[in-house]
């Protein structure tokens, strides 16, 4: 989050912490929950999740985007479990057989796409770009030349959805006939939006190459480079990385103390 | 500081060079102008020089080029190609450049991170890091824009922190590409200021079109609205070009068509002794040195006819009433109404987010707008042409709108499109790969190829030399000239003297003076909207008669064909 005069932390308890050690929590986090294929398993953990989002600031706005975005997503690996999976059949829909198996691993992979989307919801909606590129060079060693491309991409991104409304807008203009019945709606037809797609990938490489020279010419790569603002790397963050890994093996090891925890191992047997 | 001896650059297979042989000598502390018309490779000297050419920019290149201690460019042999022999970005270490597109050049998302990365890569000390990013906004005076985000800018806002990212790792050489082509008045002489200032000390080489705003006195760019109609009314006759030359550097060197140095020598002498040449290239000249390459001392001394221009009860061809456009949460245009008439030209005139393109947009129907808005449906000639292009040739470019109409002359009305605006020989190309200018050309004459009554533009002439802006004028008028309306967004105050009919002013979305051109002048209504009037429009006010007829006829004059309607 960027406030006035700096690329300073947001308003998200996240957003203050080391985004390098948020990225690495939620890369091992994500590779933990690999093992369990079972919905109670990741669902305990995505209702963990939305209240520790809610705690530390992340309005409701942000979580429902992640599960409306993941959500689709979420139900079709569900659907095609229930009727891909051998296992004893449990019920016949539409002429296919949704056997137990299915049902279990079909949940389990569900619920861990939407608990996996939603943590990368959050994640990306509290990484301030510039704070997370110096912090990749501070830990990892990310190389200046690597860093300012990455910030140079972020801000081409950036003005994509605007640069778009602007090439339909003036590929518009060009149309023949009376004027549009309901001003302000843009032609949509695939073809004019394939036009529109070639001009704006042609415009905006054509800027990527002119920042490229602009980069070339502040100096970048020209020697070691200096930080104007480090992102400080503090006791929260080895908190969060510790709570956060150990909320993960403390549900797991419930869930196997109650019997409900499957894995790729024991599932089906 | 400077120091190039036989530059020659030629790009991939052409026969060419686009600078033949270039000998410049640039000492520490000295600004140095430099003046050609399109294609004479300004920019390419000053690429090279930066050596962004030949290393991210592919050429073939010979000669010997040193700048601020660095072997740029080293010749293999005499006389054989040279090679590259520092980095671009070892260069950039003492080297600054800025160019005329700040969205090209601002490269992270808030104001003081952008500055601040020149530090960072050129290995400044963090400790000096904040301290020097103060000192270069202050110095561009956009201290007040340290918070801010990049996107947000706007034109003159961005070419201020670029200029201040420059400026902060205190380069000792300063390459300048038109860095004011895309402001509004104001907003260039505040940036031309800010260049002089920052010059002190370095060698500077300065490419740049707006010589009047270059030599204009900061306080008019600060407070416009106070400079009012006594400037409208202020004598705007001829001054000693040695006075008038001094906001300007003080040394011009001038590059030839063919690439080759023409003149080099103090500002004053050389654009008043070549001035009438310099006219010809197709160079724009400072407001007294257009004077003297028309060889008067006043304008009262050349004969004016007024162009027979279309009256203003003409049929109305597109009309809006109490026009309301709303972008987001901000009311960008409040209550415009406009009528365009058959064969007249109708300028829409403000500085940099009054409204204007806002209000364009929603005349062409791609906006919506509440409010009234009757008639044709426009064509409309977009700033960025590139925006526009919808084919793979020039030719299927043109061609496009009438075959999408059905038009059963489709294939001759193209031909003579491509004809009447020089694109025949490129009706093959991929209009992606034409130069700016051709595809300005290109757009014009696919927009206004088919039936449309109505043509708007925005900024047409941005960035134009003296010879392009000419031929763009001279189109614009031909269209209205031929029984169309026509529509100019611009803050190109000239513009709106020799082509317009009408004029209306907007400053913060609200309409300040609507009327035609010479009563709307006199009433010192462009100041108050900050767009100050450059010294020849104020020239042609006090002189009298009609602006349009005064400016033509200066125009025939210093050698070139007037604008539709004035007698060469």
């Amino acid at each position: 989050m960027t406030t006035a005069g700096r690329t300073a932390p947001g308003p998200t308890a996240l957003a203050r912490r080391d985004p390098t050690v948020v990225l690495g929590t939620l890369l091992v986090v994500s590779l933990l929950l690999l093992v369990p294929v079972d919905p109670w398993t990741p669902g305990a953990l995505l209702v963990a999740a939305v209240a520790a989002a809610r705690a530390g600031g992340v309005p409701w706005r942000t979580l429902l985007r992640g599960a409306a975005t993941f959500g689709p997503f979420a139900v079709s690996v569900l659907a095609v479990n229930l009727v891909t999976r051998p296992g004893v059949p449990v019920a016949h829909v539409a002429g296919l057989t949704v056997t137990d198996v299915g049902a279990l691993v079909g949940a389990g992979l569900a619920v861990r796409t939407l608990l996996v989307g939603t943590l990368a919801v959050v994640v990306a909606s509290s990484l301030d770009p510039v704070r997370l590129v110096t912090s990749l060079h501070q830990r990892v060693g990310l190389t200046s030349r690597a860093a300012a491309a990455l910030l140079a991409g972020h801000r081409v991104l950036e003005q994509l959805p605007a640069r778009w409304v602007a090439v339909r807008q003036a590929q518009a203009a060009r149309l023949p006939g009376p004027r549009p019945r309901r001003p302000g709606r843009l032609p949509a037809s695939p073809r004019l939006l394939g036009r529109a797609a070639f001009t704006l990938l042609v415009v905006t490489l054509r800027q990527a190459q002119q920042m490229a020279v602009a980069l070339e010419t502040r100096g970048v790569g020209s020697g070691p480079r200096t930080v104007h603002r480090p992102v400080p790397l503090g006791p929260g963050d080895g908190v969060l990385a510790a709570t956060a890994l150990g909320v993960v093996l403390l549900v797991g090891l419930v869930t196997w103390r109650l019997g409900l925890l499957e894995t790729w191992g024991t599932v089906g047997r | 500081m400077i120091e190039a001896t036989g530059l020659r650059v030629r790009w991939p297979h052409t026969a060419d060079d686009v600078l033949a042989g270039v000998d410049l000598r640039v000492d520490a502390g000295e600004r140095v102008l430099l003046l050609g018309t399109s294609g004479s490779g300004k920019s390419t000297l000053l690429r090279a020089l930066a050596g962004v050419v030949p290393q991210q920019v592919d050429a073939s290149t010979w000669g010997d080029v040193r700048v601020a201690g660095h072997r740029v460019l080293s010749p293999t042999a005499p006389g054989a190609p040279a090679v590259p022999t520092t980095t671009t970005a070892v260069l950039a270490r003492d080297v600054g450049t800025l160019t005329q597109d700040p969205w090209a050049q601002l490269c992270l998302p808030t104001v003081e991170d952008e500055v601040a990365s020149g530090l960072e890569h050129r290995g400044v000390p963090r400790a000096q890091i904040g301290r020097r990013v103060r000192e270069a906004l202050l110095a561009v005076g956009a201290a007040h824009l340290r918070g801010r985000r990049t996107a947000e800018l706007s034109g003159g806002e961005g070419q201020r922190v670029a200029l201040a990212t420059v400026l902060a790792a205190r380069p000792r050489v300063l390459l300048l590409d038109e860095p004011t082509a895309l402001l509004d008045p104001a907003a260039a002489t505040a940036v031309a200021h800010a260049l002089r200032r920052a010059a002190t000390g370095r060698a500077t080489l300065l490419v740049e079109h707006r010589l009047d705003e270059q030599g204009a006195d900061e306080q008019g760019a600060d407070e416009p609205a106070r400079r009012g109609t006594d400037e409208a009314r202020s004598d705007g006759g001829a001054t000693d070009g040695q006075d008038a030359a001094a906001g300007l550097p003080g040394r011009v060197v001038v590059l030839g068509p063919a690439g080759r140095v023409l003149a080099d020598g103090p500002t004053a002498d050389v654009l008043r002794d070549l001035a009438h040449d310099l006219a010809a290239l197709g160079t724009w000249l400072p407001w007294w040195a257009e004077l003297a390459a028309a060889r008067v001392r006043d304008l009262a001394d050349l004969p004016a006819v007024a162009p027979a221009r279309a009256p203003d009860d003409a049929p109305v061809l597109l009309q809006s009433r109490d026009l309301v456009v709303r972008r987001g949460d901000r009311t960008a245009v409040a209550g415009a109404s406009l009528d365009v008439r058959a064969g007249r030209v109708t300028a829409v005139v403000g500085l940099n987010g009054s409204g204007k393109s806002s209000l364009l947009l929603a005349l062409a129907g791609l906006l919506p707008a509440e409010g009234v808005v009757r008639g044709a449906r426009p064509a409309l000639v977009l700033q960025r042409p590139e925006q526009q292009l919808l084919a793979r040739t020039v030719r299927d470019e043109v061609a496009w709108g009438p075959r999408r109409a059905r038009l059963p002359d489709a294939d001759a009305r193209t031909d003579a499109a491509l004809a009447a605006h020089g694109l025949t020989g490129l009706a093959g190309a991929d209009p992606f790969r034409l130069s700016g200018g051709q595809q300005r050309r290109l757009a014009v004459a696919a927009v206004t190829v088919g039936d449309h009554e109505v043509v708007l533009a925005d900024e047409p002439t941005f960035g134009q030399d003296r010879a392009t802006w000419r031929t763009c004028a001279r189109a614009l008028r031909g269209l209205a000239d031929a029984g169309r309306g026509v529509v100019l967004v611009t803050h190109d105050v000239r513009l709106v003297a020799e082509v317009a009919d009408d004029v209306l002013v907007l400053r913060d979305g609200r309409v300040l003076a609507h009327g035609p051109v010479d009563a709307v002048l006199r009433a010192g209504a462009l100041p108050r909207a900050g767009l100050p009037l450059p010294p020849a429009v104020r020239a042609a006010l006090a002189d009298g008669r009609p602006v349009a007829a005064v400016l033509g006829a200066l125009a025939a004059r210093v050698g070139e064909h007037a604008v539709a309607g004035v007698p060469a």
